[in-house]
């Protein structure tokens, strides 16, 4: 299978477990070295967690890049962290335009989150697709992944993005808890949504496997 | 599948209409009680214990009746002269502070007077908890007859009417008391006949804050130096008027409050410290109907809303210390049983509330027992009237034939405990006058009696009266039939144009294939907001969900976008984005400027109730000054009038058309904006006469505009015919009238658009009046937002999902309503709006401005879809099966019109049954309630703007039908 980037169950249950692992560390790093946690220091947990989470995605999916011959490993690297801000602004925006408080005082919140969800969803898309929009059209826009590494990015950056948006509502009610601040509920349904991308993605992959199998 | 021919359809959306309209006015009539009183007044008989001695009196002359009175009670009246002076609006918490703590230090140096009343012990305040609506009407009817009134008060506080139950004044007008009522009018519309003087002031130039005061104040002087009055009533409206301009915190507050402080001074300077003798006692009560919010309005149930006044000042009894002269609360009904027994009058027949005790602590022992008596036996007689098969005889007899002591604590079924407690108290009462013993057991007895009374209170202002069930079935089911009637009829239209148009094109997807997530959203948030609706929270911040949702559906509306970009084929990413003749960038530039100012018009007010008080623009905006207001407003202005001209010149194969059109929006546009600067620069001039003659004539020239283009357009529109002829026999058998008919259907597009461009600039320019200053600007926003959604819709097609941007055009108009400061509570309507223009009270006029205001933007949407109809494209419409008269108009009417019927149906249907299930919640009258009428306005908004839509294209459609047939025939002569 050289030449395209079918990858095994194996690789992507691999891939999964590293990113999966690697938020487990973030918090565990911010509970017992830093003390901290999302509900009383939403922006130095979330800045944690990035910095943990996304040159373990970088990483990890750059193995995964499309046409590795043409395209050497540190290539898709620089790409991806090109992609890290870029995919942060339109998050930000995407999130100020469903609502997100612009004050001045949430702006570093804002920031934060926003890359937190840009090493979710733009990063590993960057990093295996590039510059290659039809790719990014068919697999964003139109939603209709047809490979192992496709559906992993394609779900897991719904998983997060569906997430949120759930994590929103709780927000306007009036139960007075801490968690209901911006960016919160929504970072934890962001990341909700990003783990259960992991299960659900495994689970295309399995069914695509067989689908391989029976087509061939 | 039958067809559904236009008459069809037509008539089976009337049909809906009407029973969803007879559904909804009997539901609202059965769910909303219009109070159920006692009839009749108390009379000797409440002097006896319940059940005793009910035979009515015959008519005593008064005289003789205040003796008997004060024989049977067995109380000397303690006063026989009483000043009630109502000061409207003005929050307890200005004068007695909050939580234990005293006012700010510039509103007690507002009152220097009163605060050295307060502090010396010569003055008692409570805080009166005011039930809601906490509006004037229903409060000072709460006042005078102690009976909590129906929800739909409210709806006739513009509309008052004579107070037919028992209450004070009459019972003291009975016993020959003279009334003198100086301010509020509504005092004259409530009781008519009663008073022997009165000077009535009108409550309806809201922007007045000084001459309505004047006018009490100038008879006082004389009022108090003459002695043949017993009740004079003054009541203040400035202190809610300078709310209404200006908010609790209104610079012209503090003035307001110490003119108030004045007038208590001088009349307690010159009656109560200046006695003559001991035989006319007077006492001064100062009561506030109602409080604020922060922003000045009321009408809801919030803290700052309800808190109102009572203050007693006259009392014997001297309160020792500032803190309990202050600090208690009781229940605004509580004042009518006080006064009563200190006026020596029976307590009015519907009366839930209980004595104060501080009046009455300078009583011997027995008479504050007697009043508590005979307190507790027309609350007794009320509960009884309540619940007729409640005999405590019943119960007494078994108590006793048990040996028991009836004693302790009460539990069980609420007749019990009513029972239980009113026989403590009795007992302890009669085992006290036989014993004649003092101390603790007096003390005892006390509080047995206000145990009742509180339990009984609370029993009787809680109850839900008793809801005809078959009433209010009938009436959800009406509406449910209606809703499905609706909703098949827009499942049968998306069918009927489906299947026309795959024969047009067949390259169409399949009717399922083709939902795409936009669409599943869209119905998805009818569901969202039907299960939102169940929880109060939801329901008070509303505003959230809609704006959340819309944005949404305008991000999916981008994701759709791309999908449909060229990627493969362009060259780079630039070009990608261009798409063929620059659709692709229309169509991001139409959803870029939709999110833009979505977002802005969510941010201009931060409504609901819990975040209120967050900072937002318009509070950024009065923060920063009137001049940077009044140069926001004037923008927004020549920002409307330009985007329209602008809007207009596009039509471009109708240049003088447009031209003159134009001329028409330009003549009202450019009064309003003079209208703006001279408003902006004299904060006064809006009351005075110059400014109410302006104002008509431009209400004047944009009805004339408006109604003007909408008639004379399709009879001015040329009409072109063509050379072939035989068009004129039977248009539906000829194949050839094809290009012929498109001429036809340019033109009825073309005044279609013209029209509908002359219906919400007008409306806009309409808006720009009315509104608060600070809404200008949120104006214009959504009108940008119409025109984005409008370009957006234009580009875009197939036409069976015509109905996915005509719900979104509605879910805008919904969102945009919260974006001009409404909310789902009565506090956030804009009364002072709604006297803007008018030189005389009306109160039709003035409720129709009122709705107007308050629903701009859900009609603004539903009239763009005037234009909305106009810009569809129309290749499929010109095929010549379509050629048929009505077919056409139905296809293009049809989802227009049966959308917003249908969603606000669903919406509707939805949440009377919320409001069924949650009759018993604890927030039905603050949240859920002024909600549902809420709802219900919205339901008459749709109807009003569906029928404008039809009207028009029908209208345009027949007479351009009529002129061409006329056209031929006389060519073929």
């Amino acid at each position: 299978m050289s030449g395209t980037n079918q990858i095994s169950f194996l690789q992507a249950f691999t891939a999964q477990l590293i990113c999966g692992l690697g938020l487990a560390v973030a918090f565990w790093v911010a509970r017992n070295f830093y003390s901290i946690d999302l509900i009383s220091d939403p922006c130095p947990t979330l800045r944690l967690l990035s910095i943990v989470e996304t040159p373990i995605v970088i990483l990890v999916y750059s193995w995964f890049r499309l046409n590795p011959q043409e395209c050497s490993y540190l290539k898709a690297v620089a790409r991806s962290i090109l992609a890290f801000p870029l995919g942060a602004l339109l998050i930000a925006l995407g999130a100020i335009a469903l609502g997100a408080p612009i004050h001045i005082e949430y702006l570093s919140k804002t920031i934060f989150y926003s890359l937190l969800m840009s090493s979710f969803t733009f990063v590993p898309a960057a990093a295996v697709f590039g510059t290659s929009w039809t790719h990014w059209q068919r697999i964003f826009a139109h939603t209709k992944p047809t490979e192992a590494i496709e559906y992993m990015i394609c779900i897991q950056a719904y998983g997060a993005v569906i997430g949120a948006w759930f994590g929103a509502w709780p927000m306007p009610l009036d139960w007075e808890r801490p968690w209901q601040e911006w960016p919160i509920c929504v970072s934890y349904g962001a990341i909700g949504g990003y783990l259960v991308g992991f299960v659900a993605s495994l689970g295309f992959v399995i069914a695509g496997h067989g689908h391989h199998l029976k087509k061939e | 599948m039958t067809e559904l021919t236009c008459t069809k359809l037509t008539l089976l959306t009337l049909t809906a209409i009407l029973i969803q309209s007879i559904g909804l006015s009997v539901f609202v009539f059965g769910f909303f009680p219009v109070k159920s009183a006692l009839s009749g007044a108390s009379g000797p008989e409440s002097f006896f214990p319940p059940g005793s001695h009910e035979r009515p009196t015959d008519d005593l002359p008064p005289q003789q009746l205040k003796s008997l009175y004060q024989e049977l009670s067995g109380i000397p009246p303690l006063f026989d002269r009483i000043i009630l002076m109502v000061i409207d609006g003005l929050p307890a918490e200005f004068v007695l502070g909050k939580g234990g703590k005293p006012p700010r230090s510039d509103l007690k140096e507002a009152m220097p007077y009163l605060q050295s009343l307060l502090s010396n012990g010569l003055a008692v305040g409570y805080h009166a908890k005011a039930a809601p609506p906490t509006v004037t009407m229903p409060r000072l009817k709460a006042m005078v007859s102690g009976a909590i009134g129906g929800f739909l008060d409210v709806a006739f506080n513009f509309n008052t009417q004579a107070l037919l139950d028992d209450n004070l004044l009459g019972q003291l007008f009975r016993i020959g008391w003279k009334m003198v009522m100086l301010g509020d009018e509504t005092w004259l519309k409530l009781f008519p006949e009663l008073f022997m003087r009165h000077d009535g002031v009108s409550s309806f130039f809201v922007k007045d804050t000084i001459q309505v005061d004047q006018n009490v104040s100038r008879h006082l002087k004389h009022e108090l130096s003459m002695d043949d009055w017993n009740l004079l009533i003054l009541h203040y409206l400035g202190v809610d008027h300078v709310g209404h301009i200006g908010g609790r915190n209104s610079v012209l507050m503090i003035p307001k409050l110490f003119e108030m402080d004045e007038v208590v001074k001088m009349i307690h300077l010159r009656t109560i410290l200046n006695q003559v003798n001991d035989a006319r006692k007077t006492l001064l009560v100062v009561v506030s109907d109602h409080g604020m919010t922060e922003n000045g309005n009321h009408g809801g149930s919030s803290y700052e809303e309800t808190d109102s006044l009572v203050l007693f000042i006259g009392l014997n009894r001297i309160i020792d210390d500032y803190a309990s002269a202050t600090i208690q609360s009781v229940s605004q009904v509580d004042i009518t049983p006080t006064l009563a027994v200190l006026s020596g009058v029976p307590i009015p027949k519907n009366n839930v509330g209980f004595l104060i005790s501080a009046p009455f602590d300078s009583f011997p022992d027995d008479k504050k027992l007697r009043a508590l008596e005979l307190n507790s036996w027309q609350l007794l007689r009320l509960v009884k009237a309540q619940l007729p098969d409640l005999s405590c005889r019943n119960f007494v007899h078994v108590a006793r034939a048990n040996g028991q002591k009836i004693t302790g604590n009460c539990s069980g079924h609420i007749e019990e405990v009513l029972c239980c407690l009113y026989l403590n108290a009795s007992d302890l009462y009669h085992s006290w006058l036989s014993n004649e013993t003092f101390g603790e057991h007096v003390t005892a007895t006390v509080a047995a009696y206000y145990e009742f009374l509180k339990t009984s209170n609370e029993w009787l202002s809680r109850r839900v009266t008793d809801k005809p069930v078959g009433v209010l079935t009938f009436g959800v089911a009406a509406m449910t039939i209606s809703c499905l009637i609706l909703t098949s009829l827009i499942i049968w239209m998306a069918r009927t144009v489906y299947s026309g148009e795959k024969q047009q094109s067949s390259n169409l997807s399949n009717w399922m294939h083709g939902w795409c997530i936009n669409e599943i959203f869209v119905l998805g948030i009818i569901l969202i907001f039907v299960m939102s609706m169940g929880s109060s929270s939801m329901v008070e911040e509303e505003q959230y969900i809609w704006h959340f949702m819309i944005s949404t559906s305008y991000l999916l509306l981008l994701r759709k976008v791309i999908q449909s970009l060229p990627v493969e084929s362009a060259v780079n990413l630039l070009e990608i984005l261009r798409g063929p003749n620059g659709v692709n960038t229309y169509k991001f530039c139409s959803i870029f400027f939709l999110l833009i100012s979505g977002r802005i018009l969510r941010g201009w007010h931060q409504g609901g109730v819990n975040w209120a008080h967050l900072p937002d623009i318009s509070k950024w905006l009065e923060q920063a000054g009137s001049h940077f207001l009044r140069s926001i407003v004037l923008v927004s202005g020549i920002f409307v009038i330009s985007l329209g001209l602008f809007a207009l010149s596009q039509l471009k194969s109708r240049r003088k058309f447009c031209q003159v059109v134009g001329v028409f929006i330009l003549i009202p546009g450019l009064l309003v904006l003079w209208h703006i600067i001279v408003r902006g620069s004299n904060e006064l001039w809006l009351s005075s006469h110059g400014a109410t003659t302006l104002l008509q004539a431009i209400f004047a020239f944009l009805g004339i505009s408006t109604i003007g283009t909408s008639v004379g357009l399709p009879w001015l529109m040329p009409v072109s015919v063509s050379s072939c002829s035989a068009q004129q026999s039977n248009l539906s058998t000829l194949v050839s009238v094809d290009p012929e008919y498109k001429s036809c259907l340019v033109e009825f597009r073309d005044s279609l658009y013209m029209m509908g461009l002359a219906y919400i600039l007008s409306w806009c320019l309409l808006q720009l009046l009315l509104q608060q200053p600070i809404n200008a600007m949120p104006i214009s926003l959504l009108l940008t937002q119409i025109l984005s959604t409008m370009v957006y819709s234009y580009h875009s097609r197939p036409r069976h999902k015509e109905w996915v941007e005509v719900a979104l055009l509605y879910y805008t108009g919904m969102a945009g309503h919260f974006a001009l400061g409404n909310s789902n509570t009565l506090a956030t309507i804009d009364v002072a709006g709604a006297f803007i223009g008018l030189s005389s009270y009306s109160s039709l006029l003035s409720g129709i401005l009122m709705f107007l205001i308050t629903y701009a933007s859900p009609t603004l949407v539903l009239l763009s879809l005037v234009i909305y109809i106009s810009l569809k494209d129309d290749s499929y419409l010109a095929s010549p099966k379509n050629v048929e008269f009505g077919n056409l108009l139905k296809l293009m009417l049809g989802f227009p019109c049966l959308i917003p019927l249908g969603l606000n149906s669903v919406l509707l249907t939805a949440y009377t049954i919320v409001l069924l299930l949650m009759r018993n919640h604890l927030f039905i009258w603050s949240v859920f309630s002024p909600k549902y009428l809420y709802v219900c306005a919205t339901t008459v908004c749709v109807y009003v703007g569906v029928f404008v839509v039809a009207a028009t294209g029908m209208y345009t459609y027949a007479v351009l039908m009529f002129r061409r047939k006329v056209l031929a025939t006389n060519r073929i002569r």
